[in-house]
């Protein structure tokens, strides 16, 4: 590995180093600990930047540590084209909001600032890491840490009830996902057994291998699963918007520039494996364009307005899955870094505008256009590009699509399909100008209106701190568009395409008639929807009848909740008898079932009775007697002595087989739980003989005597002479005790050496019982008191 | 806690005596009948001794629950200083090495888990005495 090859790790640790240092400073330096994030995101930007610098022809750096070799994982990170293409995406996009945060976040401490930034910078870590690596179980650890923190983002403002739910469910539905598209992944590595990216694109053998492989319809569904649930994919899109409790800036870097954007980069990644499929075609593309739809068309209906962004997030989402779906993947460079661009400039100013008039809803502001000169500048250029204007990015992202769209190969194979999807995308789009109108023309034009604020806020205004980052984003869209002018624009998506043949030519000078056509058509539908507002509005209501995903989502979890419940007070109910006949009769039936199955049969053991001895008699007696004294005990202070005398008798039992670890043991256990059984009695209740139904006796008498039957045969069993010669794993003990673990006591060597991992387990069990005892019985006593 | 006098004489003596056997079958435990387990149930027996003679006012004074921990870390960390020098974790060996007054020393790396093993159940022992003991009927 060379220079470039260790810059990989290093761009994605940076952020992770930046978090610790942002949790731990808050505290100290207060809100200069804000500066942190920004500078690990420049840093890591300008790296990613060097990276990408480097020669196209040059090999893509690889970054390689054997991480898990015995399962084939490794620690691999590959910077090519696409995957540096979203690692400045996301370090870029970082420093932008993490200077708009700290203007944003005006009123807020250092130590709750500091979490917010470590968050958000282990958040950038984390998915700088999907976009960089190289293994599937890689790229699923660093995707399920998008997923985590941006929960902790989500709930920021975890004091408001919306934000724990909206939280919540978020987590639910991309773990959920991830989940799927991790058990996609192992089948993968099975059937290849190669978890590597690029090692999978570049083999064919392999990707025939998988091809053929009955696993691999499985393989790809589960994947698209963790895709379309991270990107918000019909019908998983209603996350989203419930998403947008978060504070602005994260709504802005997770749900429009970056995270949800993981799944679509996830689909480009997975396209040169999977997309030979013939399932693919029609799966993505019809998830893609009815979310493109559905995102869109419900965009026009909100009045909220980072709702209304929301929703044409879930519509673009949509727009590049059926780009992958139309294995059109030269474009995706282009439209994610449309989308990025304006939709992430839009988000900064709905910070600003709900800043400056302390609300987002299209109904109580309006004419912002004189208060906030600047972002209504901003919003306009972001406007023009959403809406596919030129000479703006977005124009040529809508003129590629609709050029891909006349020419696509896929869409020629059936008859009238072709037509059907241009119309739908087309009539989306014009939804979308529509949503654009809305949110310019109701936010900045008609008489001032802000809404009524509560308490003593301080008005921000426009801050450069807010401006700027939108104002940068806006840029770049302007000057990538106008780079379709000459060749500039075109060969950087085509650079940063997950195409690595991609040679996109976009221009801001039409040279076909047909795209051009088509974004007439949507400009006209779109000012014709946004004229007729009101009518629209109507019909979108009155066409609103079906329950919402988010409703039947809720359902599904209220009935997940109510069977648990229903579950754990059926067995959880508190009665030790309930809980002492499930364990005994289970363990009892699945020793019978396990001799069985095992062909283990009580031969006729000869039991020889000539070694009997007089004190061996007498033990026996005692041990009976005192058996017989717990069982007819009427008080639980008798029962609990008569125990005591059982063990000790045990103990006993033990001398004379020699076993002075076994003794000792036998008699402390003895006398400490003694002492415990007291302690305990002193609190319980007056013992009443209690008479229970006759079933139940019935039912007692049955189990008792199955299981003294079934502990019996299996000693009479265990003592065998056909089972001692064949499972003697004593003498295999005793002979390594001394020359494998240096210690001549075999019963201690086996606690803390042979078995040292179950001992383990065991003393973790004792500390967490020790702490759950002072946690109760202290939480009582402070409610008593 | 029982107030007799008989108690506490014997107490005084008993205790100290039985903390220094349970360290012995601690020490011993790798060749000898002990161990940490039945060296630390031995060692919270003679705490419930102090406790039935003596009182709470004493013991209840120590945070016992943070004893049980440091035993956990005590016992992890034995497993976790093989895993990261490269073996397998939980791969106990051997350790040789000479100490000034006490001669040459022969210890096995399982003895540090086993002091975590003492640590823990004397530790688990004395909180849930300690807590019963401090409930009132």
């Amino acid at each position: 590995m060379n220079g470039p090859d260790l810059l990989l790790p290093v761009i994605i640790g940076l952020p992770f180093v930046a978090a610790a240092l942002a949790l731990a400073g808050g505290r100290v330096v207060g809100r200069r600990i804000g500066v942190v994030m920004p500078l690990a995101a420049a840093t890591s930007f300008l790296l990613a930047l060097r990276l990408a610098g480097l020669p196209s022809a040059h090999e893509p750096p690889l970054f390689r540590y054997d991480w898990i070799p015995a399962l084939q994982i490794g620690f691999t990170l590959r910077g090519d084209g696409f995957g540096l293409f979203f690692a400045l995406l996301i370090s870029g996009i970082g420093v932008l909001v993490g200077v708009y945060a700290l203007a944003y976040l005006s009123d807020l401490g250092g130590s709750r600032l500091g979490r917010f930034y470590a968050a958000l910078a282990a958040f950038m870590g984390a998915m700088l890491g999907v976009a960089l690596a190289d293994d599937l179980i890689l790229l699923f650890v660093f995707w399920e840490m998008t997923s985590l923190t941006s929960f902790v983002l989500i709930g920021f403002w975890y004091e408001q009830d919306i934000a724990r739910r909206g939280a919540v469910t978020a987590l639910l539905v991309t773990a959920l996902g991830g989940l799927a598209m991790a058990a996609g992944f192992v089948l993968v590595g099975q059937v290849t057994g190669t978890y590597s990216i690029s090692g999978l694109v570049a083999s064919p053998d392999l990707r025939q291998t998988l091809g053929s492989s009955p696993l691999f319809l499985p393989a790809l569904l589960l994947v698209l699963l963790g895709a379309f649930t991270k990107s918000a994919q019909v019908p998983f899109h209603f996350w989203l918007p419930g998403a947008m409790v978060a504070p602005t800036p994260v709504s802005t870097y997770l749900h429009a520039a970056t995270m949800v954007k993981a799944g679509i980069f996830l689909l480009g990644r997975m396209l040169p494996i999977f997309g030979t499929a013939d399932a693919w075609f029609p799966i993505v593309t019809t998830i893609g364009l009815a979310t493109l739809c559905l995102g869109n068309y419900r965009a026009f209906r909100e009045t909220d307005l980072k709702g209304l962004l929301a929703f044409t997030t879930v519509g673009a989402l949509g727009l590049v899955t059926m780009v992958y779906g139309l294995r059109a993947a030269d474009l995706d460079a282009l439209q994610i870094l449309s989308h990025a661009t304006y939709k992430g400039a839009l988000f900064l100013v709905v910070g600003i505008v709900e800043h400056a008039a302390h609300s987002r809803n299209l109904r109580d502001i309006g004419g912002l256009r004189t208060r906030l000169p600047i972002t209504f500048t901003i919003a306009v250029l972001a406007g023009l590009s959403m809406a596919g204007w030129p000479p703006l990015l977005g124009f040529l992202a809508k003129e590629s699509l609709y050029a891909e769209l006349l020419d696509n190969a896929a869409l020629g194979t059936l008859t009238g399909l072709r037509p059907a999807v241009i119309a739908a995308v087309v009539v989306a789009n014009a939804f979308l100008f529509g949503a654009t109108c809305k949110l310019i023309f109701g936010v900045f034009f008609g008489p001032l209106r802000v809404a009524a604020r509560d308490g003593d806020h301080h008005d921000d205004g426009e801050s450069p701190g807010l401006w700027l980052p939108p104002a940068i984003l806006v840029l770049l869209a302007l000057g990538l568009g106008l780079g379709g002018l000459t060749s500039t624009t075109e060969q950087l998506v085509s650079r940063f395409s997950s195409d690595p043949h991609a040679h996109l030519h976009v221009g801001l000078i039409p040279t076909h008639l047909g795209p051009l056509v088509l974004s007439m058509v949507t400009t006209a539908l779109g000012v014709a929807l946004y004229v007729g507002r009101g009518v629209v509005d109507g019909w979108q209501r009155s066409l609103a009848v079906l329950p919402s995903m988010q409703s039947v989502w809720d359902h599904g979890i209220e009935g997940v909740t109510a069977f648990a419940t229903g579950y754990s007070r059926r067995w959880q109910n508190g009665s030790l008898h309930q809980y002492f006949s499930v364990i005994l009769a289970s363990t009892t039936g699945l020793t019978v079932f396990a001799l069985l199955r095992g062909g283990l049969v009580f031969r006729a053991t000869p039991m020889g009775f000539d070694n009997l001895t007089w004190y061996g008699l007498a033990l026996a007696g005692l041990l009976l007697g005192a058996v017989y004294a717990v069982v007819t005990a009427t008080t639980r202070l008798a029962a609990a002595l008569a125990l005591t005398a059982v063990g000790f008798m045990v103990a006993l039992v033990f001398v004379v087989y020699r076993s002075p670890d076994i003794v000792l043991t036998q008699i402390l256990i003895e006398t400490v739980s003694t002492i415990f059984v007291l302690l305990v009695l002193y609190f319980m209740p007056v013992f009443r003989p209690h008479v229970p139904s006759a079933g139940v006796r019935a039912w007692n008498r049955g189990l008792s005597v199955a299981v003294g039957l079934v502990m019996f045969g299996l000693i009479v069993l265990c003592t065998s002479p056909g089972f001692r010669e064949t499972r003697n794993l004593g003498q295999d003990y005793l002979a390594r005790s001394l020359t494998d673990a240096g210690g001549q006591n075999a019963v201690n060597v086996i606690i803390v050496d042979f078995r040292a991992m179950d001992t383990q387990g065991e003393i973790t069990v004792l500390v967490v019982v020790g702490l759950c005892i002072f946690g109760l019985l202290r939480a009582r006593r402070s409610v008593s008191e | 806690m029982i107030d007799s006098p008989v108690l506490r004489t014997a107490t005084r003596f008993a205790v100290p005596i039985t903390v220094a056997i349970s360290l012995v079958i601690f020490w011993q435990g790798h060749n000898l009948p002990g161990g940490g387990f039945i060296a630390g149930v031995m060692a919270g027996s003679a705490g419930a001794m102090y406790l039935l003679a003596f009182g709470l006012a004493g013991a209840a004074r120590i945070a016992w629950w943070r004893l049980s921990v440091v035993g956990l870390l005590i016992s992890v960390a034995t497993g976790a200083v093989p895993f990261f020098r490269g073996f397998t974790f939980m791969d106990h060996g051997i350790l040789d090495f000479h100490v000034p007054i006490l001669g040459h020393q022969h210890v096995p790396t399982a003895t540090f888990f086993d002091l975590g093993v003492y640590l823990i159940v004397l530790g688990t022992l004395m909180t849930i005495f300690v807590e019963l003991g401090l409930e009132e009927r």
